[in-house]
């Protein structure tokens, strides 16, 4: 009778388990991202040779009916060197009233288009050199951020954010709380088959301009070669333009669809004003990309991308001025929705006042493939 | 509006006093639907919601973008209605979390997945990748159980009374004429529909699994190799050795590519089907399922039936 009850209570355990599988939390998963490339890109997280590069494991669910939790580890390693880094860690509401959202602890920034994305649903192996040097290819940190979505038909969204800034500081003794940032999404349909985003951002960076210099040609004289996860270029104000549009005849993404996205990047600030009239003095930096992706049919997509970056070397005695400009072409043939394996060729061209230009050929072998629970993908 | 309204419930009495100048008592519902389908029941239900639909009959749900002005409808949305069992999974949660919206989060009254009451077909309680895009709730094309249609009408009925109190005894009342039309409907789908009992159909993915079940159909091939993977040539060689007498028509969907079933049809000389995935612009949906029997029938059973 008893073992009758007890085998009853584990049979009715194991089923509900079974449920608890589909239906309960948490959601876990992980994104698996290899590569091989011959070359380097400039201020790059990925180097010469064999590697792995942003592989996730991310963990989230409901906490209760009025918080999200979300957790994010990224393993990445370059040679002998195997990093373990929090690139997410939050908590965010799920019940305030009139459109409010309070997210709170570490996350990535909502500054621009790509930056509040995860770089596995990118359509090229690398982000952009704007954002490769203005925020250290993609900008996460800790702090707080609210935003409200109005009730219109037009997506109207105001977002701001206050952070650390430990990551884009560029002084000894930053003031506690160094980046606030905020910024306005625009977004509708054109028709059944084509939709729009646009959007305004303006981040300020209270510890982002640089008024020491430790000794000559120490600030940034080896960015060329070291992999970074904070920006290569701070300054105190960066202001963003994004704009994206999509395309699917009928709006039947399956068979093929055509995204174009471009963004422009403005960062002022950047030295302190008593260099201001140094020669080279490096003012008004600005980086921009547009980039277009086709998917002709659901296994192939192919996609090109031009981008440009201005930064500076030196310091105020041999200020140099830079510029980078990238062109990318990329070929994707995605196994399922799950896996993508990607070819990348970039044309790299670096200037540099002092050195002329320097022009480098890269081509990168990828793979991005991910299991468990998939996230839903913003537009 | 109607956020609001609830809202001032606890809140102080000039916000309520706001609310309930702003909701007299013949204000609309909002509703975001997932799939025209939903559109269409809940236009029986409640004719004077505003209701918006995410896709349309050309669209595969399972490919939708978590595009802005989705956000912005879900934002605005006093009730939402998909087809669930994570049909779609890929876009939907993005919107609901997008929306910051109470109404449409999974748990709420107001947020109703269809697949949540209605008899699932093909659950599986183990699911692997590899075995394609499977759902381990099972068959999330619901929209054609036709025979499920009246316990769903139940719980959309008890929902929109508890979300919209003011308007109860209208919704009562177009529920049960729902009900009554759809057992009227039912009766004469059952009998006009018996020749078509026992045929079998190669598809293009599950999408009829429920149409079939009811009406006693069976697709017996799929021109998909696994759910939601492409046709590939090596699959579709290898239905071209498919006996001839083991199935009577090819059917794919309209917002399908047509070109494996027309392969499929040159080699084979089996008729082909297309069948709508969903219910056209205005249309209503009994008047959906009319048209699918209708479509089978005329290819299925009228040509032999007009033989003698």
């Amino acid at each position: 009778m008893n073992k009758k009850l007890v085998s009853l209570a584990v049979g009715s355990l194991m089923t509900s388990s079974a449920f608890a599988n589909t239906l309960s939390n948490p959601q876990i998963g992980v994104v698996l991202d290899g590569y091989y490339q011959d070359g380097e890109r400039n201020n790059s997280e990925r180097s010469e040779g064999f590697g792995l590069g942003h592989t996730e494991l991310n963990m989230s669910a409901n906490i209760d009916d009025k918080f999200f939790g979300s957790l994010t580890t990224v393993i990445e390693s370059h040679g002998d060197e195997t990093e373990l880094l929090l690139e997410e860690a939050f908590i965010e509401t799920l019940a305030l009233p009139y459109g409010l959202n309070v997210r709170a602890g570490r996350f990535l920034s909502d500054f621009g288009y790509l930056n509040n994305q995860h770089m596995h649903t990118d359509s090229f192996a690398e982000r952009p050199v704007a954002y490769r040097t203005f925020l250290g290819s993609h900008y996460y940190d800790d702090g707080v951020r609210a935003s409200i979505v109005l009730p219109t038909d037009m997506y109207i969204k105001l977002g701001v954010e206050a952070l650390s800034g430990g990551k884009m500081s560029s002084v000894e003794d930053g003031t506690t709380v160094g980046v606030y940032m905020a910024n306005l999404k625009l977004g509708n349909d054109f028709s059944d088959s084509s939709s729009w985003q646009f959007g305004l951002s303006y981040l300020r960076n209270e510890n982002g301009k640089v008024s020491e210099f430790e000794d000559d040609h120490s600030h940034d004289s080896d960015h060329d070669h070291d992999h970074s996860h904070a920006a290569a270029i701070t300054g105190s104000n960066l202001y963003g333009a994004d704009f994206v549009w999509k395309w699917a005849p009928d709006g039947n993404y399956k068979y093929s669809n055509l995204t174009l996205a471009a963004e422009y990047m403005l960062l002022d600030g950047v030295v302190g004003s008593e260099y201001k009239d140094n020669a080279n003095s490096p003012d008004n930096l600005s980086a921009y990309y547009v980039s277009g992706v086709y998917r002709f049919n659901p296994s192939w997509s192919a996609g090109v991308r031009y981008g440009e970056a201005e930064s500076y070397s030196g310091s105020p005695a041999h200020f140099h001025a830079m510029n980078d400009t990238e062109m990318d072409l990329m070929v994707a043939w995605d196994a399922s929705h799950f896996g993508t394996i990607r070819a990348q060729y970039s044309r790299v061209e670096n200037q540099e006042s002092h050195k002329g230009s320097e022009t480098d050929n890269v081509f990168t072998l990828q793979y991005t493939m991910t299991f468990g629970a998939h996230g839903a993908h913003a537009f | 509006m109607h956020s609001k309204l609830t809202f001032s419930k606890c809140s102080l009495a000039m916000i309520a006093a706001g609310a309930a100048i702003i909701s007299s008592p013949s204000f609309a519902l909002n509703i975001f639907v997932c799939e025209p389908e939903w559109e269409a029941l809940l236009t029986s239900h409640a004719p004077n919601a505003t209701i918006y639909s995410a896709t349309t009959a050309k669209q595969d749900p399972h490919y939708v973008q978590a595009r802005p002005s989705l956000i912005a409808k879900m934002r605005q949305a006093d009730m939402a209605m998909c087809s669930g069992a994570e049909l779609e999974v890929g876009w939907l949660p993005m919107l609901q979390a997008r929306s910051s919206n109470r109404a449409v989060q999974d748990g709420a009254q107001s947020m109703i997945y269809a697949s949540d009451f209605i008899g699932m077909l093909d659950t599986h309680d183990h699911v692997d990748r590899s075995m394609g895009d499977i759902h381990a709730a099972g068959n999330p094309h619901v929209q054609f159980a036709a025979n499920q249609m009246i316990s769903l009408s139940h719980v959309i009925t008890e929902r929109l009374q508890n979300i919209d109190p003011d308007n109860a005894p209208l919704y009562q009342e177009n529920g049960t004429q729902f009900r009554t039309h759809w057992q009227q409907k039912m009766n004469e789908w059952s009998e006009k529909a018996a020749p078509l009992r026992g045929k079998q159909v190669v598809g293009y993915h599950e999408t009829y699994r429920y149409l079939y079940d009811w009406l006693g159909m069976k697709q017996v091939a799929d021109l998909e190799p696994k759910p939601g993977v492409s046709p590939t040539t090596s699959h579709l060689q290898s239905l071209t050795k498919l006996d001839a007498n083991t199935f009577d028509v090819i059917v794919y969907s309209t917002h399908q590519n047509q070109r494996p079933a027309n392969w499929l049809h040159e080699f084979t000389d089996k008729p082909i089907i297309q069948l709508p995935l969903t219910v056209s612009k205005g249309q209503s949906l009994d008047e959906m399922v009319d048209q699918v029997i209708d479509e089978l029938l005329d290819v299925l059973v009228t040509p032999e039936s007009e033989a003698p």
